[in-house]
């Protein structure tokens, strides 16, 4: 049990001694330090914006709530299903399009038509063609993560090198091989990049998808609460919550990825 | 829906003849390119200073890292609350989301530079404003550019939504309306006016780009 904990207590240990982390902490320190004295000071623009202190004292009051906690399953249910879904459609059809030129003519214009389109705009339509609210939510949140992950992809497979697949062709490959010794490994950073960049749009989707459909749960839902209620220490709570959230899911996605991609030299 | 849109007397009271609709094209475009420029204007500058010093970088960047994970909407019932009127939060929220995107790529872009050419330089005596104009804005177009693209692909999809909740005027909160009453055909006019708005703005970035960037295109 002892045996993992001795290498990260000598990584704390260097991290301590090292000026860069203090040099960090002190810009994080100064930017709290001047939003405290603006309060003090009660400067126009944060008149109605409570001090750091006060926001840690609500902070520690609300962890201990249930509802606070539920918040963070029900959002997080719903980034989870909207992702994984835009995850498992998105990464295929990436892959269809860059691989078959003629599938690439017949989806790529309709693509391209479709995605400019912010998600949220789809808010309303999705909510007039869904029968449930969270159907809705999650659908907005699909789209998000989906043409993200689509155009990574695609990306991909149009970076990789010709003469890889002329050299396994010459070597007499099977387009099975084809995919599975080239496509697929060159195409795995691509795919983790375009993961990433869409975990970090779902969690905004969700957030303004909880504040515009007026769903009942969610941190998307509690901010709005905290903002119609006027307890403006609890919406920099919920913000700092949706930040964390979007943190950790990202940093998930990234050591996934890593994980998966050994070869890639990482600095 | 295109009997709708191109109809010189539209049922729901919205199509290409009527003033209104460009009244909200004319919001939306305002407050989007407004922020996108703002966010130009005070991102490249902090990141190519990020990217160029390292001292800068060490005091600001983990301050960046920590505000950066919160989605632009979150901001918004701050921004209502901390900024006067109803303009200044949309552009507020609409401008974080680019902001970000161009400060995270312009930084990029510097700390891509070959190490090398600042030796150079320096073994030829440039000063320091000649390094930034040299070598490190040069350096750093080509992944400004690509900020610059995701920047206002962000921006847009932060402005609607900003619009939704908390605007008067504009495409987003055309929709909006056009939901709460039941105006199907309105709504895809919206959606379909935002997709072409978007894709222009992009295809614009695109094209400075291009045009700046004149010996990568050889």
């Amino acid at each position: 049990m002892a045996q993992p904990l001795r290498p990260l207590a000598r990584r704390l240990g260097q991290l301590a001694r090292s000026a860069a982390v203090w040099q960090g902490l002190a810009g994080i320190a100064l930017f709290l330090a001047l939003w405290q004295i603006g309060t003090w000071l009660r400067l126009p623009m944060l008149r109605h914006v409570p001090a750091p202190l006060d926001v840690l004292v609500q902070f520690a009051t609300v962890v201990q709530s249930r509802q606070y906690w539920l918040s963070w399953y029900v959002s997080g249910q719903r980034v989870f299903l909207g992702y994984a879904i835009g995850v498992l459609l998105g990464v295929p059809l990436g892959l269809a399009m860059g691989m078959s030129r003629i599938f690439h003519g017949v989806s790529f214009p309709l693509v391209e038509v479709l995605r400019p389109i912010p998600p949220l705009a789809w808010v309303p339509l999705s909510i007039l063609f869904w029968p449930t609210m969270e159907q809705t939510i999650v659908s907005i949140i699909f789209l998000g993560a989906f043409f993200t992950v689509v155009l990574n992809v695609l990306g991909g497979v149009e970076a990789i090198d010709v003469s890889y697949q002329r050299a396994a062709l010459s070597m007499g490959a099977r387009p099975w091989h084809l995919f599975w010794r080239i496509v697929l490994p060159a195409t795995a950073p691509s795919i983790f990049t375009g993961m990433a960049v869409g975990m970090g749009l779902t969690w905004e989707i969700v957030v303004a998808a909880e504040m515009i459909a007026s769903i009942q749960a969610g941190l998307g839902f509690m901010m709005w609460q905290a903002y119609v209620g006027g307890n403006i220490a609890l919406i920099i709570v919920s913000m700092a919550s949706i930040g964390l959230a979007g943190l950790l899911s990202s940093t998930l996605i990234w050591a996934l990825g890593r994980r998966l991609t050994p070869w890639l030299r990482r600095t | 829906m295109f009997r709708e849109w191109f109809n010189r007397a539209p049922a729901f009271g919205l199509s290409l003849f009527t003033p209104v609709y460009y009244e909200h094209i004319a919001y939306s475009v305002y407050r989007a390119y407004t922020a996108f420029l703002l966010a130009v204007l005070l991102g490249v500058p902090i990141g190519l200073l990020m990217g160029w010093r390292q001292r800068v970088y060490r005091y600001t960047f983990p301050l960046l890292e920590m505000l950066r994970p919160i989605p632009p909407l979150a901001w918004v019932p701050l921004a209502i609350l901390m900024l006067p009127g109803i303009e200044p939060p949309v552009i507020y929220v609409t401008f974080i989301a680019a902001f970000f995107a161009t400060v995270l790529n312009t930084l990029l872009g510097v700390l891509t530079i070959d190490r090398s050419y600042f030796r150079a330089a320096e073994c030829l005596g440039f000063s320091p404003r000649n390094v930034l104009l040299h070598v490190v804005v040069p350096g750093a177009l080509p992944f400004i550019f690509t900020g610059l693209q995701i920047a206002m692909g962000l921006s847009w999809f932060a402005l609607v939504a900003g619009e939704m909740i908390a605007g008067r005027r504009g495409l987003g909160y055309m929709i909006f309306d056009a939901y709460n009453m039941a105006q199907i055909p309105t709504i895809i006019m919206g959606m379909l006016t935002l997709g072409l708005l978007g894709y222009l703005s992009s295809a614009l970035v695109r094209r400075l780009g291009r045009a700046l960037m004149a010996w990568r295109s050889l």
